[in-house]
């Protein structure tokens, strides 16, 4: 029996939908005065609290490939866990979606682990820096719905490991996500469930960007 | 997972690629080998469309049935430097993404795929190799899986490549341990020898397309190749005769 190339296998986990590539998404955010109830009522609902809630402290690159024929670079985020050994994680995002009738913002995503390479890599190929920051704070999971509570650290260029970096403002971004194969309208409905447990704290919503202008 | 050596196999007149592959699969029978499933190595070449000022990049994509999860890529920028990058497997449908910058040469889609045997700390595969569904060559892998530094178990790997293919194996390192090129701290291309390197799954990878490379050239040339080949004969050939300088 011949087996499958690659790329066989590939097509067949999309058109079998189970490739995660959609995102599910809610936003929203908390001053760092009351970060600390948020907290416990996360450590009240969720799974991975048996000790504490998990840390991340990373550095995120985003950048940008122009394409002939296209008026939208082509945008790739680069992960780097920092002061852990980790493999770095590049992440592709499409353009979100809001729909009325979907309870969450949706957006095709692809997440790819890669060895330390990749940054030398995307350069050669043509990609450009957009922008970079450092997000750090505490991941939090409920069955399959990730909940991060980060903090993002603006970067004096040049001194992407320096403590000096500035917080962005005096507030915490509380992310609520699933990422899940096509067809699965569900989440939605599970997440904004989750997300009542958390009002008045926080109010998680979908943020259209479009509206918000072109913000830097 | 151990030291991989690629060894192409000169086809001798007269006789067909996939005779070549049962004689030599039962020759490892014989020896005691086990028969361990099939294998599969494929590269895809993506090429940048030509914008001023900029040299054409090549990015080759590889995959290996060994390490089915990944995706390896190899960037060339056109000027000598190459970074190499492993990745999920979902790399594949990014670049995918890239198709207006980044296109295609699907005439240039080479793969080799054949038998897995294992003998002892010995795994060996016999690979056919073809472009395009046109056969173009036998190429031999074989890793010795308890060592992970070339230097160390080359001698025996030449033993055993020898004593199993019945021709005669040079007894220096094979050209891909020799003559890397890296970047040293001031940005200059050096010569390096990698035989006391710590050997990584990327290794494999990179010596497929040196002789996939080597394959696609002579595409034209296939003919004269052939001939020349053929008239090595199967046994004892001259001793530096498939090292990936054919």
């Amino acid at each position: 029996m011949a087996i499958p190339s690659a790329r066989e296998s590939l097509t067949l986990a999309v058109n079998n939908r189970f490739l995660p590539n959609l995102e599910y998404l809610l936003q929203g955010s908390i001053l760092d005065t009351a970060v600390e109830h948020l907290m416990h009522r996360l450590k009240g609902l969720c799974d991975n609290v048996d000790t504490s809630p998990e840390t991340f402290h990373d550095l995120e690159v985003c950048m940008s490939l122009r394409q002939p024929n296209s008026p939208q670079p082509l945008l790739l985020r680069v992960r780097r866990a920092l002061g852990r050994d980790a493999p770095f994680q590049m992440r592709y995002l499409g353009q979100p979606e809001v729909d009325m009738r979907r309870p969450t913002l949706v957006r095709s995503c692809m997440d790819c682990a890669c060895t330390n390479g990749i940054l030398d890599f995307l350069s050669e190929m043509g990609f450009r820096l957009e922008f970079e920051y450092i997000a750090k704070g505490y991941m939090f999971r409920k069955g399959r719905m990730k909940i991060t509570v980060s903090k993002l650290i603006k970067i004096v260029p040049g001194k992407q490991q320096d403590m000096a970096n500035e917080p962005i403002s005096q507030s915490y971004i509380v992310e609520l996500s699933v990422v899940a194969p096509t067809g699965q309208e569900n989440v939605g409905e599970e997440m904004r469930l989750f997300a009542e447990q958390l009002k008045p704290l926080v109010q998680l919503e979908k943020i259209d960007y479009k509206r918000l202008g072109n913000l830097p | 997972m151990g030291v991989t050596v690629l060894q192409p196999y000169p086809l001798p007149e007269g006789k067909s690629g996939s005779h070549i592959m049962d004689h030599l699969g039962k020759r490892l029978l014989s020896l005691g080998a086990t028969h361990a499933g099939q294998f599969l190595v494929d590269c895809e070449t993506f090429i940048s469309t030509p914008q001023h000022g900029t040299p054409t990049r090549a990015v080759h994509v590889l995959h290996n049935s060994e390490y089915p999860a990944s995706t390896f890529s190899i960037i060339d920028n056109g000027t000598g430097k190459q970074v190499a990058l492993v990745a999920d497997s979902i790399f594949d449908l990014l670049m995918l993404k890239m198709t207006s910058t980044f296109t295609s040469k699907k005439q240039t889609k080479i793969e080799s795929r054949g038998a897995r045997f294992e003998y002892g700390d010995f795994v060996i595969k016999l690979g056919s190799v073809t472009m395009m569904e046109h056969f173009k060559g036998i190429l031999i892998e074989i890793e010795y899986r308890p060592c992970i530094t070339l230097s160390y178990c080359w001698e025996m790997i030449r033993e055993m490549l020898q004593g199993f293919l019945g021709i005669s194996v040079a007894k220096e390192y094979p050209t891909y341990f020799t003559t890397q090129t890296i970047m040293n701290a001031m940005g200059q291309q050096q010569l390096h020898a990698k035989q006391n390197d710590i050997y990584e799954p990327m290794d494999t990878v990179k010596q497929y397309l040196e002789h996939f490379t080597n394959y696609r050239k002579h595409v034209q040339l296939h003919g004269t190749l052939a001939s020349a080949a053929g008239s090595i004969g199967s046994v004892m050939m001259p001793s530096t005769v498939g090292m990936g300088r054919s």
